[in-house]
């Protein structure tokens, strides 16, 4: 296929016959992962976010440049569409400026996790699909969905020759890899519910799992299983139970239960051995108010292992019990096989927006280690190392000043594990906001009519914590005061080269020694980097793949 | 209910000077000491148009509308979300029109330098989000990011915080500085100023905030460059001199020797350890300076 990517039109044909069986359908060899590849959001099925590859080391980083850069275009000229108007917007005809290829100003910004495979990378913004020559950086076709905006998706999923990407008004659409052409489409809920979907769909075996985002409140939220093929229900988990399930107990009733979020649009991790999909969810609604829901409200801001076959829960652990401060825990659960007390354990770790990181057991969902990595006041450690939320740290009339913001410690940014330092890395951001709370709260809906004066500390800071303990081994702070904070954050990549690559606030890509923090290499991109760096090998050459704004940059070692 | 309307009034009208003041261009060089953001809130009229009356109906369409089309960026509250929206509470384009125009015109291209991509609607969703947004802001006719606060704290323990503890008046007086700062700020800024006085309640970074903070640079040849901080990285900073000259001086590792001095360090000393209690006091102390 090698020799395929610079003559990539001519190829095609071949490429998709080639293609087809060599996708991301095998879990085995997305666990596996060699690293030649980049087949599904985060890379493998682990969410560690590290890759095998080696060529570019601690000691050579600095010798990073410029392959090429790929701009996003919000013009429809030329593109594929599909999709109909329906929902408030009416598509526009084409993106402002657009037409003749000429340059397009104001493409969409790439939060995308761009896959790559066989010398093409596949990226999305919402309602735009992008295929790119992983080579060249040119565009070799472009989708566009017609229909409601939105502003983030978080990439595509890739089965065999079939692409997956959900659009903002809650459709799945299933792409022809090497055309760009639509299969079909399923809406999986309708424009009028209180959701809109940003999640890159996850490829297990055949299943492809997709979950639904929106936190406005009114509506349910759920993870959907669909056939590849047909894009017909397998199962659909709801985040929130229905009346005499498990965990309605932690509801006053059913029907308040069944309107509060929980979105769990963080595409998931899998354990093939273990079979199970670890899923996170998003914050309960009113997100301010916890006054109309009384109870840990599960299984809002909480991870549960499904059987990917059934949706069936094997079991749940909750991070932050009746969140009343938009700390929802969709962050990555990295799942990590080390050892414990001498023992091999199969654990998963998750740096939650609370301010607290998680290790637990993801066999059985038992917690081993809750420790704060950020600045944090509005918990107490229980004895079962579950979090205990201090009721007079929520929001109050005259304020009550809360460590971390709403915004949380981390967000949905791509944390790293390594398995060569034992370190797992995160952006975290100290943080804190006066959080108001009306004495009667009028409106019970979304917010509540609560809301947040935020303020310092505004610290952000990369650490690297022993994945075992969560303590600090070491961390860099950037200078900068004020233009970072954690949903923003670049998400991090560390290699078998021992090398790390994240982002400043100014807009660097970075290269440090995953081991020390050492800066080894860095590139001004000219925006604040918008994604998480990605890795793969092409022509026997590693690059390395970062989003800055509207534009994609690859690098390697020339 | 006449009265809210008229302090709602005021409040588009103080969102709207604001905003507008925010769209010229940024002052060059910084202005050395000012927090930044700090004249965002000073605003002061008090005067502003009757608003149309609201809705229910209209609002709650609007509601909706925003959930799906807007709130992932602008925030579930509007005032502008954790991917570093807009406060849209405070925008001129939201409060300014009446018929709700203006609105619809703006949506129909978006604002591409920032990223705002266009959502065309019909004129009947336009005035239904039009409505939502301004209940938004009339809720808020307390000002402070539409917070309502409430003065729940006692004065008197505030004072003495102030004076002892606290140790607020090192650097200041209820006399100096602090004159008036009562009606100066409505309570939420009010407080929020007190626990860190920089930015204007939004997401750090929003408004444009720049740093502020002082900054010395001695080269290897033994130069001094001493001014204010507009950027900095690790790999490099850039600062106004006292003469009003930009500089932008590379870093590498330790060299040169950089001092960055935060002239709010005693608040970042204090916040962490500031209770809900003493917060409450002080803020109920500066209420009483008018």
């Amino acid at each position: 296929m090698k020799m395929c990517s610079g003559l990539m039109l001519l190829c095609l044909p071949a490429l998709s016959l080639t293609l087809r069986g060599q996708g991301a359908r095998d879990p085995a060899q997305v666990q596996a992962s060699t690293g030649e590849a980049w087949p599904t959001y985060h890379g493998d099925y682990s969410g560690r976010h590290y890759s095998p590859l080696k060529q570019v080391t601690v000691a050579n980083a600095k010798g990073l440049s410029l392959a090429w850069i790929y701009k996003t275009t919000s013009s429809a000229v030329g593109a594929i569409t599909g999709g109909q108007s329906q929902g408030p917007t009416p598509p526009p005809a084409a993106g402002r400026g657009g037409g003749g290829g000429g340059a397009t100003p104001g493409g969409p910004v790439i939060k995308s996790i761009p896959l790559m495979v066989n010398g093409v990378l596949y990226l999305s913004a919402p309602n735009h699909v992008y295929a790119v020559d992983a080579l060249t950086g040119e565009q070799i076709w472009h989708y566009v969905w017609q229909g409601r905006n939105a502003i983030g998706n978080r990439g595509v999923g890739l089965y065999g020759n079939w692409l997956y990407v959900a659009t903002p008004e809650n459709s799945i659409v299933s792409l022809d890899a090497a055309t760009g052409k639509e299969r079909w489409n399923r809406q999986l809920v309708g424009p009028t519910a209180v959701n809109f979907s940003t999640s890159a769909p996850v490829i297990v075996r055949n299943h492809v799992l997709v979950g639904i985002g929106g936190d406005g409140g009114g509506s349910q939220s759920f993870l959907e299983s669909l056939d590849p093929e047909s894009g017909e229900s397998q199962w659909k988990w709801l985040t929130t139970p229905a009346k005499g399930q498990p965990g309605s107990e932690t509801w006053p009733n059913a029907e308040v239960a069944q309107k509060s979020a929980g979105a769990p649009w963080q595409p998931p991790t899998y354990d093939p051995q273990l079979n199970l999909l670890y899923v996170t969810t998003g914050q309960p609604t009113p997100t301010y108010n916890g006054k109309s829901r009384e109870g840990a409200n599960l299984y809002t801001c909480s991870v549960v292992a499904l059987d990917p076959d059934t949706g069936k829960m094997a079991w749940y652990y909750q991070f932050s019990p009746h969140d009343t401060h938009d700390w929802d825990a969709t962050q990555v659960p990295v799942l990590i096989d080390g050892t414990v007390g001498g023992q091999p354990r199969k654990l998963l770790a998750l740096a939650n927006r609370n301010g607290y990181y998680f290790l637990l057991d993801r066999t059985t969902g038992q917690s081993l280690t809750v420790r704060p990595f950020a600045a944090s006041n509005s918990y107490d450690v229980g004895e079962n190392r579950q979090l205990i939320p201090n009721p007079a740290k929520e929001g109050s009339p005259g304020g009550t000043l809360v460590f971390p913001d709403s915004d949380g410690a981390a967000n949905y940014p791509a944390p790293s594990f390594s398995p060569d330092t034992g370190l797992f890395y995160v952006n975290a951001t100290d943080a804190a906001s006066v959080f108001y709370l009306p004495a009667d709260p009028t409106d019970p809906t979304g917010f509540g009519r609560g809301s947040e004066w935020h303020t310092g500390l505004f610290t952000s800071r990369l650490v690297a914590l022993d994945y075992r303990t969560g303590q600090v081994k070491w961390e860099h702070k950037y200078p900068q005061v004020a233009g970072f904070w954690s949903s923003t954050h670049p998400g991090v990549l560390t290699t078998a080269g021992g090398v790390l690559f994240s982002g400043d606030p100014s807009g660097d890509f970075v290269a440090y020694d995953a081991a020390t923090g050492k800066t080894l290499w860095h590139a001004r991109l000219g925006a604040s980097l918008t994604n998480t760096p990605s890795t793969w090998m092409l022509n026997g050459k590693q690059y390395v793949v970062i989003a800055a704004g509207e534009s994609l940059f690859g690098f390697y070692l020339q | 209910m006449p009265r809210s309307r008229v302090l709602a009034a005021a409040w588009f009208a103080l969102a709207m000077m604001t905003s507008v003041r925010s769209q010229q261009p940024a002052p060059q060089p910084v202005l050395p000491g000012g927090p930044p953001g700090a004249g965002v809130q000073a605003g002061g009229g008090r005067t502003g148009r009757d608003q149309a009356a609201v809705d229910p109906a209209a609002v709650d369409r609007g509601r909706l509308l925003f959930a799906q089309a807007c709130s992932f960026c602008h925030g579930g509250d509007a005032r502008g979300g954790a991917e570093g929206g807009t406060d849209l509470t405070r925008s001129p384009i939201v409060t300014g029109d009446g018929s709700a125009t203006q609105l619809g015109e703006f949506l129909k291209v978006g604002r591409p330098e920032k990223k705002m991509p266009p959502f065309p609607m019909p004129d009947a969703q336009t005035a239904d989000l039009a409505a939502f947004l301004r209940s938004l802001a009339a809720a808020g006719r307390g000002g402070g990011r539409g917070i309502t606060a409430a003065v729940v704290g006692d004065a008197t323990a505030g004072e003495l915080f102030f004076n002892g503890a606290g140790r607020c008046a090192t650097c200041h007086s209820v006399t100096g500085d602090l004159k008036g700062v009562g009606a100066k700020y409505p309570v939420a800024t009010l407080q929020g100023r007190i626990v860190l006085p920089r930015g204007t309640g939004g997401y750090p970074g929003q408004g444009g905030a720049r740093d502020g903070r002082s900054v010395k640079v001695t080269l290897p040849d033994g130069q001094i460059h001493a001014g204010t901080l507009v950027s900095i990285s690790d790999f490099s900073l850039t600062m106004v001199d006292a003469a009003g000259l930009r500089r932008s001086i590379e870093r590498n590792g330790s060299q040169p020797r950089v001092e960055v001095t935060d002239p709010l360090q005693a608040h970042l000393d204090m916040m962490t350890k500031l209770t809900d209690k003493d917060m409450h006091d002080v803020t109920a102390y500066l209420v009483t300076l008018k």
